[in-house]
């Protein structure tokens, strides 16, 4: 590889006439240059040297920066805030007859429960409420309660069980066979909740329209 | 006394190079398949098993078969193309280059043919253990421990091999790949062992002796590093001797191999914490890995440009030579990859791609793009040398290149997009913004497309390795092994490791650095006013140190350029780079951290049954897939927490006695930290959580059937295999020594204790009519008293217990402890008013 004409000059006689070095020793016939390391890369270098320095200052000394606890817990304080708000905008709203009435007469309102009543209860409840799942020819009873039995184990109110599913099962309740449900106000909003309500409303029609 | 310079003919041991190559082609393919095996089994759930029904012909029946299932096989495709496809492939790097840097034949051939031997057996064990359930429960580290102990001897065998040829070296001076190498001999060794310490409770199963946040730093500082160690150092070891080999070209620059050397090995252990951000790792810690991270850029990219740059005036070659295509190809993943990482490491990234698929296609462009590249770089580069030949075929290879450069772009495009899309889906919030818009196994079902074209990105890649097999099969058939042999004029004692051990490590840059290092660290850990004494200190310090270095640099190089003519001290300086690291993170965690810091919550004990539960869930690999972190992030708090908790992220303490630690890597599934309940009510021991226990016992037999959509394998085998009850005594016998306050108890003590649980739980099972499929002929009683025998039931014992923890009220608030930044700066921060419980309405 050395006899290229271009080769550079080796050793210190290249750095001594401000040329590239090509260093004098070679490993199992393998060159070295010398090259100067390029500016930009220093840059980068030096430069996440100096934020690493700049960074913890802030953080430790200045006490600059929110730790990621404190966002978090901030953030969070507000959700519940407002989640608060709006349930109590809701329940203001609400009450047994506009449930039963209004929500779940409304085919647009009664589908989007049944949407979410799919993606979230059917597990439990079955799909169609029954609380039951057919495996082959065998019954196979699921853990949540029957919906479309007529028995309301907390009250059979629209408010009540918009309650309960917002709440979750009620703390000193002994559960079915144990098992409680979840609160679901985490994860719904109150108008999904009610939706839900509504659509098992209208799957209970004889029920509901006998209530006052 | 006259030196006389004599000349010798040495025989290198070509033959160990062709093996490590072979045995790294095999591993290679295997691996690369169970790879693609597990990627469809997460587009079809089926894959699990259930489709050997239709390859069977009738002799398998089930919906899943245990030694298939992806939390299984996943660590046995991660740990065959660490261990077995890149391990093989560096020993053959490595044997072949160091023999020809220092100009001898390797220390010792028995030592090689141990080495080899042994490190196909462990492969071999490592390939029957895992798909069999038997593991530690850490990513990387899954092997069990008679299986650590072979691979630790065996790393010693090749790290004493390794060294015994350098002694006898005859080039007086260490070339870079050789400094790569020591790295990686030296650092592996250290990670690796204080990774897998762990008591034996059997054979076959042991306790990590660290657990939860401990266990999690000291997993990380060893799954971090080696990536480092294993994945990268001996590659760039490898790159510096093959490339310029390949090029015919002089390596690009001697002092940017010296400054991102040294930078490389110093920074990378550092930032091993990044892979716990935003969890409940304390701050300090999590702050050094990101920034230690970013740091970390420019020493990658040092190797990536000295790769690239020592190809300037070869550029023609990367037409027509596929050595050359492979290593272009392979080094630009490199520097990809190690910009990503930086990246990735930043808090605020790290909230979208931790626990998703884009952390899945960063560590596939380094391990396809720069692993499989270079292997493949290599294997042209050696078949035809090591057989005497031509290499078969260069359009097969040029095939190769392009069939498998198609395959890792598909991939890492896919998982780049379904890992965004899949997060921004997860923490998008409904127009309230006061809930979630999306339910988890919707965020999944969204990706399906991505999953199915990771699988055809994979399998593209693997054909493409296939074809290099072939390749390489074909070129050994045409030719004949040869070992070469060389006449070296041999190097005079006295030439090589003169230097005094004073020396070597008092002198000025030394001095610099180590002060340096000091005053920066007493800066992080003293209390406030002390530690900005020690900061300007040390900025003096750089100020003076780089004033003498413009003065002197000469010095300095010629100091550095004797130092690598001297092994031993050489060695040492990089064992004290790499080690310092993980001291200064580790050691605090250890000695401050364990029963103060945890944040007001502390974990409940397990009960018996729910360990043997626990041990369940580590064995079927479940962390693969769910983690149990819920960390601080708002989206992460809003779908995981509890409702009206607003520091409802995972605690500290709540981890406190998980031996290993489940915080798990990637959600596959969703988190699981708060599954656990309290105790039912008239219950005596059985909790029940979150669900219940029926809906745990149908989501085992059939996850679809509580969600549908679910990618989750079946568990048929859960009702048929039984709880090992006998086991608990020793198990416990074992975490009490480390440190987990189990009260006293007998053996029969014990046993009654987890079978009368287990009672508890079958009861409830079948008094809520639970009805087993595959045993119809069992009903009331009967079906009881077996359930109570089945994994099934401890398995679910766990579930109902997992991240139950009670209320400990921190003992007069904050106190600046030594050796915790973060409780200094809490201490000098005006008082924040605790986190309030907002009670739901």
């Amino acid at each position: 590889m050395s006899d290229q004409s271009s080769e550079p000059k080796r050793g210190h006689f290249a750095q001594n006439k401000g040329e590239v070095i090509l260093r004098e020793h070679e490993y199992d016939g393998i060159q070295e240059f010398d090259q100067k390391l390029p500016n930009w890369w220093l840059f980068t270098f030096y430069g996440a040297i100096v934020w690493f320095a700049v960074y913890w200052f802030l953080y430790y000394q200045l006490h600059h920066l929110r730790s990621d606890r404190e966002v978090v817990v901030a953030e969070m304080k507000a959700v519940y805030e407002k989640k608060a708000k709006e349930l109590e905008a809701t329940l203001a709203s609400l009450d047994d007859q506009t449930l039963v009435k209004t929500w779940a007469t409304d085919a647009g309102i009664v589908a989007s429960g049944e949407a979410i009543y799919t993606t979230n209860c059917i597990a439990c409840h079955g799909a169609d409420m029954s609380a039951v799942m057919m495996a082959g020819d065998q019954k196979i009873p699921l853990p949540g309660r029957s919906l479309n039995d007529g028995v309301w184990e907390y009250s059979g109110k629209p408010m009540d069980i918009f309650k309960i599913i917002n709440q979750g099962s009620p703390v000193d309740a002994k559960g079915l066979n144990g098992a409680k449900m979840q609160a679901w106000g985490q994860m719904l909003t109150p108008k999904q909740i009610a939706e839900v309500t509504a659509y098992i409303i209208a799957k209970n029609p004889k029920e509901f329209s006998a209530q006052p | 006394m006259i030196l006389v310079k004599t000349n010798t003919t040495i025989t290198y041991d070509d033959t160990s190079v062709r093996q490590f190559m072979i045995a790294s082609i095999i591993w290679g393919i295997v691996g690369m398949l169970v790879g693609v095996i597990i990627a469809t089994q997460l587009s079809w759930w089926q894959m699990n098993g259930k489709f050997l029904e239709a390859f069977s012909f009738g002799l398998f029946k089930g919906e899943g078969l245990s030694y298939l299932t992806f939390g299984r096989l996943r660590p046995l495709h991660t740990n065959a193309v660490i261990f077995a496809f890149v391990g093989n492939m560096m020993f053959a790097g490595v044997y072949y280059s160091t023999q020809r840097l220092c100009k001898v034949r390797m220390g010792s051939d028995f030592l090689s043919r141990l080495h080899f031997w042994g490190w196909q057996t462990i492969i071999v064990a490592a390939a029957i253990t895992l798909p069999a359930g038997l593991t530690r429960g850490k990513e990387y580290a899954e092997l069990i421990w008679p299986i650590n102990i072979a691979v630790a001897l065996i790393w010693v065998v090749f790290a004493i091999n390794f060294f015994l040829t350098i002694a006898k070296r005859n080039e007086p001076s260490l070339y870079v790949a050789l400094w790569f190498y020591i790295a990686t001999i030296i650092t592996i060794a250290m990670l690796y062992i204080v990774n897998h310490l762990s008591i034996p409770t059997s054979w076959i199963h042991s306790y990590p002796i660290f657990g939860g946040l401990q266990d999690g730093l000291v997993q990380w500082w060893y799954g971090h590093n080696a990536v480092a160690f294993f994945l990268t150092t001996p590659i760039l070891g490898i790159m510096y001797y093959f490339l310029p080999k390949a090029a015919n070209r002089p390596v690009y620059s001697y002092r940017l191999s010296i400054v991102h050397f040294w930078s490389l090995v110093f920074i990378y252990i550092w930032a091993g914490p990044h892979h716990l951000l935003n969890t409940d790792l304390p701050h300090w810690l999590q702050k050094l890995g990101m920034l230690f991270s970013l740091m970390l850029w420019a020493p990658s990219w040092g190797g990536m440009l000295n790769g690239l740059l020592t190809l300037r005036g070869a550029w023609g070659q990367l037409r027509t030579d596929p050595v050359i295509k492979f290593f272009v190809a392979g080094i630009t993943f490199y520097g990809m990859a190690t910009f990503e990482g930086p990246l990735l490491s930043i808090s605020a990234v790290n909230a979208i791609s931790h626990y998703t698929d884009w952390t899945i296609g960063h560590v596939h462009s380094g391990a396809l793009g720069w692993n499989g590249f270079m292997a493949a770089a290599l294997f042209y580069w050696l078949a035809p040398r090591l057989w005497k030949t031509k290499l078969w075929s260069i359009s097969l290879a040029n095939m190769h290149f392009w069939i498998g450069l198609v395959g890792i772009l598909i991939y890492v495009a896919a998982m780049w997009t379904a890992g965004i899309s899949q997060a921004l889906m997860l923490n998008q919030e409904d127009a309230t913004g006061t809930t979630l818009k999306y339910e988890f196994v919707e965020t999944l079902k969204s990706i399906h497309l991505e999953y199915f074209l990771r699988s055809l990105g994979g399998l593209l890649y693997l054909v493409g390795f296939i074809l290099c097999g072939v390749n390489i099969f074909m070129t050994a058939r045409s030719g004949m092994a040869t070992n070469e042999s060389v006449e070296v004029a041999v190097l005079p004692r006295e030439k090589k490791d003169f230097m005094k051990w004073g020396e070597s490590l008092v002198n000025d840059p030394l001095a610099y650095i180590f002060l340096g290092i000091i005053l920066v660290c007493l800066w992080f850990f003293l209390p406030a006013h002390a530690n900005l004494g020690a900061l300007v200190a040390a900025i003096l310090l750089a100020i003076k140190a780089v004033r003498t270095f413009r003065r002197n640099s000469q010095v300095w190089a010629n100091w550095h350029e004797r130092l690598i003519e001297n092994y031993l001290p050489f060695t040492l300086l990089v064992f004290i780079a790499v080690a310092i690291g993980g001291a200064l993170q580790i050691i605090p965690s250890l000695v401050v951290n364990r029963d103060k810091n945890i944040e007001g919550r502390l974990q409940e004990l397990y009960t018996p049954l729910e360990l043997a539960g626990r041990d369940i869930y580590v064995s079927d690999g479940c962390y693969n897939c769910h983690s149990q972190m819920i960390r601080t992030l708002k989206p992460d708090v809003m779908r995981y927490g509890r409702t009206g908790i607003a520091d409802d992220f995972s605690h500290l303490g709540e981890s406190l006695y998980d031996h290993p630690y489940q915080w798990g890597s990637k959600r596959t599934g969703p988190d699981l930290a708060r599954e656990g309940g309290p105790v039912a009510q008239g219950a005596k021991h059985m909790r029940i959580g979150k669900r219940d226990n029926i809906w745990h016992y149908n989501h085992f037999l059939n996850p679809r059937q509580t969600s549908d959509g679910s990618n989750m394998p079946n568990y048929p085998w859960l009702f048929e295999s039984k709880t090992d009850f006998k086991g608990l005594p020793k198990k416990i016998a074992v975490q009490q020594k480390i440190g987990v306050p189990w009260p006293a108890m007998t053996k029969d003590e014990i046993e009654q204790l987890a079978r009368e649980q287990a009672m508890e739980i079958a009861t409830n099972l079948v008094q809520g009519g639970v009805y087993l499929e595959a045993k119809p002929e069992l009903k009331g009683d009967e079906l009881r008293n077996y359930l109570a025998d089945q994994k099934i039931v401890a398995l679910i014992a766990y579930m109902q217990k997992l991240g139950a923890y009670r209320e400990v009220s921190p003992e007069g608030g904050a106190k600046p402890t030594p050796l915790d930044p973060d409780s200094l700066r809490k201490a000098a921060m005006p008082l924040e008013p605790p986190a309030a419980t907002i009670k739901p309405h």
